[in-house]
């Protein structure tokens, strides 16, 4: 569904201006989470260093799905609505388990950083299970807006490259840092 | 693209770019964490433009690897790095984008600021912190876009698995560093 029209710098900044304004305001509401709860980040600093993963493999994670989405859509092998569709279903299933194996590795990389940066053991691996969790209550969140999203911008015609991933990964931002912090105040660190 | 639903090829193909991503972002996050007493003492506010900054990065470098792309796929550019106009056009309009976004999510980020009632922020120093950093990277990474987006075209790589989560860790990576190295010059 890519236009094949020259491109030119006014149409170009016309068309993605808005949406990055929309982006930008949502982006900074994520922001306005971590700055409420500057006292967790202050007794946990490795909160800060989440952060960054959690977005970024979320994003990732939801742009890699909400692109396949949009293809499948637009060539017809997804309907869009919600319900018992094995593309949908494979595809879905497949954003699972990148996440699963992704975030395996970073909670056990989170494992050793904790330990390294001095804190005991037991809290080491709260704080492990912490990011996991956080992870994927995130990615699953994320990955029902991005369904979601598709479904719309299909049914109403707009351009997904040019609002879906965009809007996927600034609400995938609020996402991550929302559920980040509230499983770390859960489990207590 | 191909469009057959293999689960098993998308996870082997996602998960190896994914776990460089990972690894990547997790330095990204070292870098944010030695920020760490700009973030909570010396700088309030600065936390507030980190995310949309960061998200920013992706979606201007993201659609200027998906134009790029296409333009590579129907011929209307080639693969070597010649200054067409086609490539002319994109870079400016990903640059100008980059500059405006940046100073409106500054500003924005004061607005919020100053409505919510978050004390001591310093307006020109973050608008200055948003608007360099963005410019910074904007610039490191349009060119950086340009080079991934040819050679992923050569290398024949898929466009939305391999090089879309690429540029994106890419940019978080650049923009953090840009952050980084701005807020310890103000």
């Amino acid at each position: 569904m890519r236009k094949m029209t020259a491109y030119s710098i006014k149409r170009i900044l016309w068309e993605s201006y808005p949406i990055l304004v929309l982006c930008a305001v949502i982006s900074l509401a994520a922001g306005f989470v971590l700055n409420l709860q500057i006292e967790s980040i202050k007794a946990l600093p490795l909160i800060l260093v989440m952060v960054p993963p959690i977005n970024g493999i979320n994003n990732n994670v939801c742009s890699i799905l909400g692109a396949r989405l949009t293809s499948a859509l637009a060539i017809g092998t997804i309907k869009p609505k919600f319900g018992k569709q094995s593309a949908l279903r494979k595809n879905t299933q497949a954003s699972w388990l990148m996440s699963l194996g992704v975030f395996s590795f970073s909670s056990a990389v989170f494992f050793l950083l904790a330990l390294i940066s001095g804190i005991e053991f037991l809290k080491s691996i709260m704080i492990m299970f912490g990011f996991f969790a956080a992870s994927v209550a995130a990615i699953g969140v994320t990955m029902l807006c991005t369904i979601w999203l598709a479904f719309v911008s299909f049914s109403k015609g707009l351009d997904p490259d040019n609002v879906v991933i965009p809007l996927v990964t600034s609400i995938g931002d609020i996402i991550g840092v929302t559920c980040l912090i509230i499983v770390m105040k859960i489990v207590g660190v | 693209m191909s469009q057959s639903v293999n689960v098993r090829t998308i996870v082997i193909q996602g998960l190896a770019v994914l776990m460089v991503c990972a690894a990547i972002e997790i330095f990204v996050g070292n870098v944010m964490g030695a920020m760490e007493e700009h973030l909570v003492a010396t700088l309030p506010g600065l936390i507030l433009v980190i995310p949309p900054l960061l998200s920013l990065r992706g979606n201007v470098n993201g659609a200027l690897a998906s134009r790029l792309g296409t333009a590579l796929n129907t011929g209307s550019m080639e693969s070597k790095f010649s200054m067409s106009k086609e490539l002319k056009v994109n870079l400016i309009s990903s640059l100008i984008l980059s500059f405006m976004a940046s100073a409106t999510i500054g500003i924005l980020s004061c607005l919020i600021g100053a409505l919510l009632g978050i004390e001591a922020i310093n307006f020109m120093v973050l608008i200055t912190i948003a608007i360099t950093a963005g410019v910074l990277s904007g610039v490191i990474l349009a060119i950086l876009t340009v080079v991934v987006a040819i050679f992923s075209y050569i290398k024949r790589w898929d466009p939305d698995n391999v090089t879309a989560p690429l540029m994106a860790t890419i940019g978080d990576l650049v923009t953090m560093v840009s952050i980084f190295i701005i807020v310890f010059l103000v």
